[in-house]
């Protein structure tokens, strides 16, 4: 199990990240921001809000949202995925080649840059994060998916050139350098972005209120016409967790930049001012409901058999209406799921899906072949048990408990009684994870990266976040013995169209099994303030400051 | 009574039954989905307008109405009832019972509630009916929501017990039962019903946090306290003013039991 | 201005009450007095000690005899434990978290061993109390006819209807012109005249042979006092009632009382005829208190 996974809670947002590794391209993508409208000098301070304050400001050890942003905005790569193109990009490693079947790979460091200090940038430097990463007493949550690699072995070839070499092959290796932010040798492993090689630097932190970040003024990158980067003078993020607050010091002009609205408040904005609020269409945040499958949990036989059997399971998925779910549950801000990859995941979403169609009647059709029936308006089984279950999510998100009642009434249609219960998100976690005290669950997940091996640890039969069925000592059905051996296909190769193929057919097998029925895939929805200049807001987080190095403030 | 108790009387009256009658008056089954009408104006079809599921608001107040209205009091009566005989008896008996009386509710007081109710939702299984979760949570409340209260009966009763003409009752030699009935309890009567027209609307609006914890009125079932969370979206109400319903019809019950209740009093 | 009218009218009782007391039937008390130990048994025979938990020693050792239908004033500063001499004969003190010990004979019967049901049945039969503030003695829930008769119906059978007229005939024995609508009054509805005589109504509801009345005309005016007064002496001369007139107002005690115990810090310092107590003083402290009355002084001009 890859242990870059994780479950995050908030009152505001439940999200489970997938992460991880592998996929094998030799991308230099030159960035061009020909457009980008410059002003003659640095200006002003962008204000932003966390949910929190920073658990740490190690960038190794950041595992919450504030302390993965703070990382974000300070630390300098060696690779960076662009968030727009989705594709690898150079920055402190000019180039870099893969061999050994991607068990080496070897990077080229960019010339003459600088610490925030001013001290040089040397490839004794990377060597000594990437060391600091690999070191498994260090625990870094970075380091997880170099450390799946086995033993490693990181060189210093030249002032400016290095390479690791790992045991085992890892696919889509160089996208892990996107989260491995490089500090200077002394501080190896206990850096604290205050010296740093990205656009800013940690100035200063109250707690409960701010962090400020200061621009870095030996940032290495420059615009088109040679004018240093970034523009701005600081980053200041207000802590801050009520979003209805949040909006009201956006309108105010207190903050300039929204991310991941709730289409509730995004239709509170669009409706005074609709060029702020920003519609980005899908994202990779799907919505998705479950049932348990857990062959030792609490549940009456009866009901595990209905919950275990594919032809339930697929006439749940056909008898909820996803266009009602996107349209009244997230006021249309939403697109109804084809599969369990998000089409705004271009290359690895499946083509030849077909979405699943809104039937009631075919739904009947297919619990018949169960040996289900109507009695009247109540479903029943085999031995005539009426069809009742309870559906569990985290209470106080609005789209997700109005999804909730409309699950409810559309399974009312085919005499089915659901009990919705919000439940506060420990309790969830508690129930789904270890108690396995529930019929289904409704929860939300971000998807943090778009590789199919972030997701080996929740598509895994023996992973612990195999949602419906954690952990299982050898696969208990066909199709998740399945499901392992494409994954693991998808896993073993550095051939992009074998992965795809591979990684096609989980999808398929998915659709056909519905384990998890993927209701919608939630549109990303941001507000940008007027006055922030080259804003190009993207799906991927952090949406609106992904470039934050080229963002100025006008008047 | 006056002319006024009697109109209030006969208004109330009047809510109840529509309310325990809301079958019959509510123009569309509450959790009916007019999914073609989303948070809808007041029309002739939806008198109160539709809310963001496109169910009529109207059927939905009704209903909410007639849970609240009978489980609330039924609640609170429980809760103050609790209230009068743990701080009560132990005000009364005084000494050591008093003192461990004290404890008792400073313990209730300093509960840490939420990782309570949390286990009580825990222990509860999840797949029952919404009706049975409501009464549930209601007992809960009733019997959880005592400890404020009995403080408050326990600090009167204290000062009863050392006043003068309970001490001058004792001396005429009156029976200690009879003391407690005639003398110490109808002092205390306007205290215990003071406190029980704080707990209906305080029970009401707990109900609706507790849809927070999984506990509490759920979905599709209406009460007046989920009703009422609707409120909260502030931004809303400017430009949509029936959305102001369940409070002033909660605001207009609450006030015309008082009313009557009060006006009892000063006629006694 | 004020004090010089409160003088004025302090003198008048008081010259008149001597007159009255000595000129009229000679009062049983003065008659089998402590001084004559020859008399029948004796109406109440103390010898006991009180403390407080807090506060050791509030009651000294202290002896007293009352003979019936003696009035005696007992008198002595505030804190000198003369409310704790009238709850330790009740037996109440527990109530204020006292502790008393010694003996109590009430017409020769032992107290202090009884079982609390019949001291129960004791008090407010045998022994009336009334307390210093009329107004916080009554209920002020209940209405006046309701209070009465529960004191009633804890010693006497009998439905409230058979009692109003029994109620009313006391109430006006008491100079108090009730009638029903006066019994459906509350408390608050009285004034502080009317309510010190409804509790009074209820302390001899039962022709209790003793009186204890703690500081009972301290809160009044001087009018309502001077009645209050007379409603003692009248009830000692009619009802044969002993009363133990507790107060730290030597001037409306030696209006009153047969005989007068001086106590002083837990202690009696001494006991004897009013008369006796007022003209020859034999202890220094009871010399300080007489001296501090206007009436000696007036007397002398």
């Amino acid at each position: 199990m890859k242990a870059g996974d994780r479950l995050i809670g908030s009152s505001a947002e439940v999200r489970i990240k997938r992460r991880s590794s592998p996929c094998v391209l030799l991308v230099l993508i030159a960035f061009c921001f020909s457009a980008c409208s410059r002003p003659a000098q640095t200006t002003g301070e962008l204000r932003v809000t966390i949910k929190s304050d920073p658990k740490t400001f190690n960038p190794l050890m950041a595992e919450d949202d504030s302390s993965d942003i703070v990382r974000y905005l300070t630390g300098g790569v060696l690779i960076r995925v662009n968030r727009k193109t989705q594709e690898n990009q150079p920055e402190l490693a000019t180039s870099w080649t893969i061999d050994e079947n991607g068990r080496r790979i070897t990077l080229n460091l960019r010339p003459g840059i600088k610490f925030s200090d001013g001290t040089d940038f040397t490839a004794e430097d990377a060597v000594a994060t990437l060391k600091a990463a690999l070191d498994p007493n260090l625990h870094s949550p970075k380091g997880d998916a170099f450390r799946a690699g086995g033993a490693a072995t990181v060189e210093a070839h030249r002032k400016d050139k290095i390479s690791i070499e790992f045991e085992h092959p890892i696919a889509g290796l160089e996208r892990l350098f996107d989260e491995i932010a490089i500090s200077p040798s002394r501080m190896a492993g206990k850096a604290d972005s205050s010296v740093v090689l990205g656009p800013f630097s940690v100035g200063e932190q109250k707690a409960g209120e701010y962090v400020l970040l200061r621009r870095n003024p030996y940032y290495w990158k420059r615009d088109d016409s040679g004018h240093q980067l970034p523009y701005l003078n600081a980053v200041r993020l207000y802590v801050l967790s009520n979003r209805d607050t949040e909006l009201i010091r956006f309108r105010q002009g207190d903050i300039q930049l929204i991310n991941s609205m709730s289409p509730d408040l995004y239709e509170q904005l669009h409706s005074e001012d609709a060029s702020a609020a920003r519609d980005l269409g899908p994202s990779v945040e799907p919505e998705e409901l479950w049932f348990n499958e857990v062959r030792k949990s609490p549940l009456p036989e009866y009901k595990k058999n209905w919950l275990r059997s594919r032809n339930f399971r697929r006439a749940m998925s056909m008898a909820i209406n996803r266009a009602d779910l996107a349209r009244v549950a997230l006021r249309g801000h939403a697109t109804p799921s084809i599969g369990i990859v998000s089409p705004a995941n271009r290359f690895w979403f499946n083509q030849n899906l077909q979405p699943t169609p809104y039937d009631p009647n075919g739904a009947l059709e297919l619990l018949k072949q169960d040996g289900f029936r109507k009695d009247g308006d109540v479903l029943k089984d085999k031995a005539g048990h009426p069809v009742s279950f309870s559906l569990i999510t985290n209470a106080g998100n609005k789209p997700r408990e109005r999804m909730g009642s409309l699950v409810q009434q559309d399974l009312q249609q085919i005499g089915i009684t659901v009990n919705f219960i919000p439940l506060d998100f420990p309790s969830i976690i508690e129930r789904v994870t270890r108690t396995f005290n529930y019929d289904a669950v409704l929860l939300g997940f971000t998807n943090v990266d778009l590789d199919p091996n972030a997701q080996m640890n929740v598509w895994l039969s023996s992973a612990d976040l195999h949602e419906w069925n954690p952990a299982q000592k050898i696969p208990e059905t066909q199709w998740e013995a399945e499901i392992d051996k494409y994954m693991r296909a998808q896993a073993s190769t550095l051939d992009r169209k074998q992965r795809k193929l591979a990684f096609d057919r989980v999808q398929e097998i998915a659709a056909e099994e519905s384990p998890t029925i993927h209701l919608v895939d939630k549109n990303a929805l941001v507000a940008v303030s007027p006055r922030v200049k080259n804003a190009d807001p993207v799906v991927l987080t952090p949406q609106t400051y992904w470039n934050i190095e080229y963002l100025s403030l006008g008047k | 009574m006056s002319a006024a108790r009697w109109a209030a009387v006969a208004l109330l009256a009047a809510v109840f039954l529509i309310a325990l009658a809301a079958n019959l008056f509510a123009p569309a089954p509450y959790a009916k989905q007019f999914r073609q009408d989303l948070n809808h104006p007041p029309t002739q079809q939806y008198p109160l307008g539709t809310d963001e599921l496109g169910r009529d608001r109207l059927s939905r107040l009704l209903y909410g109405m007639r849970i609240s209205l009978l489980l609330a009091p039924a609640a609170a009566l429980l809760s103050t009832l609790l209230a009068a005989i743990v701080g009560g008896a132990g005000a009364y008996i005084g000494g050591v019972w008093d003192r461990l009386t004290n404890v008792v509710i400073n313990l209730f007081l300093s509960l840490p509630w939420l990782f309570l109710l949390l286990t009580v939702r825990a222990l509860l299984p999840l797949d029952v009916p919404a009706l049975t979760s409501v009464v549930i949570t209601f007992a809960l409340l009733g019997t959880l929501g005592w400890a404020a209260s009995a403080r408050i009966v326990a600090a009167t009763v204290r000062d009863l017990r050392n006043s003068e003409f309970v001490l001058q009752a004792r001396a005429s030699g009156c029976p200690s039962l009879r003391l407690l009935l005639r003398h110490v309890l109808p002092n205390v009567k306007p205290i215990l019903i003071a406190q029980f027209w704080i707990s209906v609307p305080l029970f009401i609006l707990t109900e609706a946090n507790l849809g927070m914890l999984g506990l509490g009125v759920t979905e599709p079932l209406p009460s007046w306290g989920n009703l009422l969370r609707e409120l909260e979206n502030y931004g809303a109400l400017a430009h949509r003013p029936w959305l102001w319903a369940p409070l002033i019809s909660l605001v207009l019950v609450m006030s015309l039991f008082q009313f009557i209740l009060s006006g009892e009093e000063y006629a006694s | 201005m004020s004090a010089m009218k409160t003088r004025d009218v302090e003198m008048e009782p008081e010259t008149e009450i001597h007159r009255k007391t000595d000129c009229r039937a000679p009062s049983p008390g003065e008659a089998a007095g402590p001084e004559s130990p020859t008399s029948a048994v004796p109406l109440l025979s103390l010898s006991l000690s009180a403390d407080y938990s807090n506060k050791p020693g509030v009651l000294r050792n202290l002896n007293l005899e009352m003979q019936p239908g003696e009035i005696l004033g007992l008198v002595g500063e505030s804190g000198s434990g003369k409310s704790t001499l009238a709850l330790s004969i009740l037996r109440l003190l527990d109530l204020k978290g006292g502790k008393m010990s010694g003996s109590i004979l009430l017409k020769g019967r032992e107290l202090t061993t009884l079982p609390e049901s019949e001291m129960r049945s004791i008090r407010g039969r045998d022994i009336g109390l009334i307390l210093q503030s009329p107004m916080s003695s009554l209920n002020p829930a209940l209405k006046i006819g309701t209070q009465m008769y529960e004191t009633w119906r804890a010693h006497q059978p009998g439905s409230r209807k058979q009692c109003t007229p029994r109620f009313l005939e006391i109430l006006h024995s008491l100079n108090l012109d009730a009638d029903e609508k006066f019994l459906n009054r509350k408390p608050a509805q009285l004034s502080v005249g009317q309510a010190q005589r409804v509790l009074i109504a209820m302390a001899v509801l039962h022709r209790p042979s003793l009186l204890l009345a703690d500081e009972c005309t301290s809160s009044l005016d001087l009018i309502t006092q001077k009645e209050v007064l007379n409603i003692f002496r009248q009830l000692s001369r009619d009802m044969g009632t002993g009363i133990l007139f507790i107060s730290h107002d030597l001037l409306a005690v030696s209006a009153l009382c047969h005989r007068i115990a001086i106590l002083r810090s837990g202690e009696l310092v001494e006991v004897g005829l009013t008369r006796e107590i007022l003209n020859r003083p034999s202890q220094p402290y009871t010399q300080q208190l007489v001296n501090a009355l206007p009436v000696p002084e007036s007397s002398q001009q």
